[in-house]
């Protein structure tokens, strides 16, 4: 009966350790992947004066499509309000093609690519997170 | 709405798995640190029971810290009768054959009404039937009364009173408690011919609320509708 007490305690040990892995791993494989598909936009926002061409738009979608995947397992581990932000600023994207507003476009990039960095600061283990 | 229901089972089930895992103490039996946890273990699982946005595992995991980290303060604690003192605290003599201990009384932040409130509690309701009270870790006082007002036991008499044995319930509700029936080494039909011969007419388990037995074969039968009845019957040795 002692040994499934240790076991028990060893299982949650075990666990609450394989969930602070996984979420370093969903979380921050989400969000560079989330900043990556940024800096492509902005690198495409380069070579294009205007917005309504089939690269950006395509990128933009991508961008969407990758947010959607990962933010999927993210909500099992993060509180959704505070990623929402991202979600909210992408779609914003879909608008400034449309309208074909370069500098809106180009603030709601800098903004995704702000909450992701930090976020990706305040989720990690540190003495400034911690105290 | 259904997630909300789904996170409140879910958590149900995990604060009573922590509990379990803690052990069976009452809350008044609980030392400091477990009061602790136990107050902030309520809080914790409320917080992703009322908040959707919240994950589920924002509850979880602080739970599940908090039955690690009480499983390794109870495994210091007794490994370490040091650090059992800092957790706990130790127990303090507030009453002792001159009178109550001011300094003690102080130092616990007590007042005499508190004092003369543990001691009726312990049924002395004055301070010269007591020679020593303590005030144990948990809160709780323990109370040793002066000789003159100790109850009197069999030893005093010096009588040769027998030992009791604890009654083994067999049927509980109109139900048979398989575990027990082997304890009292009786069968299920052993159960049936007491209910027979203690019961008025013809009855079964199922119409007996409460039967139990003891090592000596002292017996207790009630039926749901009748009433309690001690029986003796011979026991195989």
């Amino acid at each position: 009966m002692k040994f499934f007490h240790y076991m028990n305690f060893i299982l949650i040990v075990i666990l609450l350790v394989g969930i602070c892995f996984a979420e370093d791993l969903v979380v921050s494989n989400s969000l560079r992947q989330v900043q990556t598909d940024c800096y492509e936009i902005e690198s495409l926002l380069d070579s294009y004066d205007h917005l309504k061409n089939m690269d950006i738009t395509l990128a933009v979608d991508n961008l969407e499509y990758d947010w959607t995947e990962n933010e999927e397992n993210m909500c099992f581990m993060v509180n959704h309000k505070n990623i929402q932000e991202i979600g909210v600023e992408i779609a914003k994207l879909k608008l400034y093609i449309a309208s074909d507003d370069v500098d809106g476009f180009k603030v709601s990039i800098e903004q995704i690519k702000f909450y992701c960095h930090s976020y990706l600061h305040f989720m990690g283990a540190n003495w400034h997170n911690v105290l | 709405m259904l997630t909300i229901i789904v996170r409140s089972i879910i958590i149900y089930l995990i604060v009573l798995l922590v509990f379990r895992l803690m052990g069976k103490r009452q809350l008044g039996q609980m030392q400091p640190f477990e009061l602790v946890l136990t107050l902030i273990i309520a809080d914790l699982a409320t917080i992703p029971m009322a908040e959707v946005s919240v994950p589920v595992l924002h509850g979880v995991v602080p739970l599940l810290t908090l039955v690690v980290l009480h499983f390794v303060l109870t495994l210091i604690s007794r490994s370490s009768h040091f650090f059992s003192k800092v957790i706990s605290g130790k127990p303090v003599i507030i009453v002792n054959p001159k009178g109550i201990d001011y300094q003690a009384m102080k130092k616990l932040n007590l007042s005499t009404d508190d004092i003369f409130e543990a001691l009726r509690e312990c049924g002395y309701f004055s301070i010269s039937q007591v020679q020593y009270a303590i005030m144990e870790t948990n809160g709780k006082v323990s109370v040793m009364p002066k000789a003159d007002f100790s109850p009197v036991t069999n030893a005093d008499l010096k009588t040769n009173a027998e030992d009791n044995y604890l009654p083994i319930i067999l049927v509980s509700d109109g139900k048979v408690i398989k575990d027990n029936i082997a304890l009292a080494g009786v069968s299920e039909q052993d159960i049936q011919n007491m209910i027979d011969e203690n019961g008025s007419g013809k009855q079964s388990i199922k119409d007996t609320l409460l039967l139990t037995l003891d090592k000596t074969g002292q017996g207790y039968f009630q039926s749901k509708k009748g009433e309690g009845k001690s029986f003796q019957i011979e026991v195989k040795k």
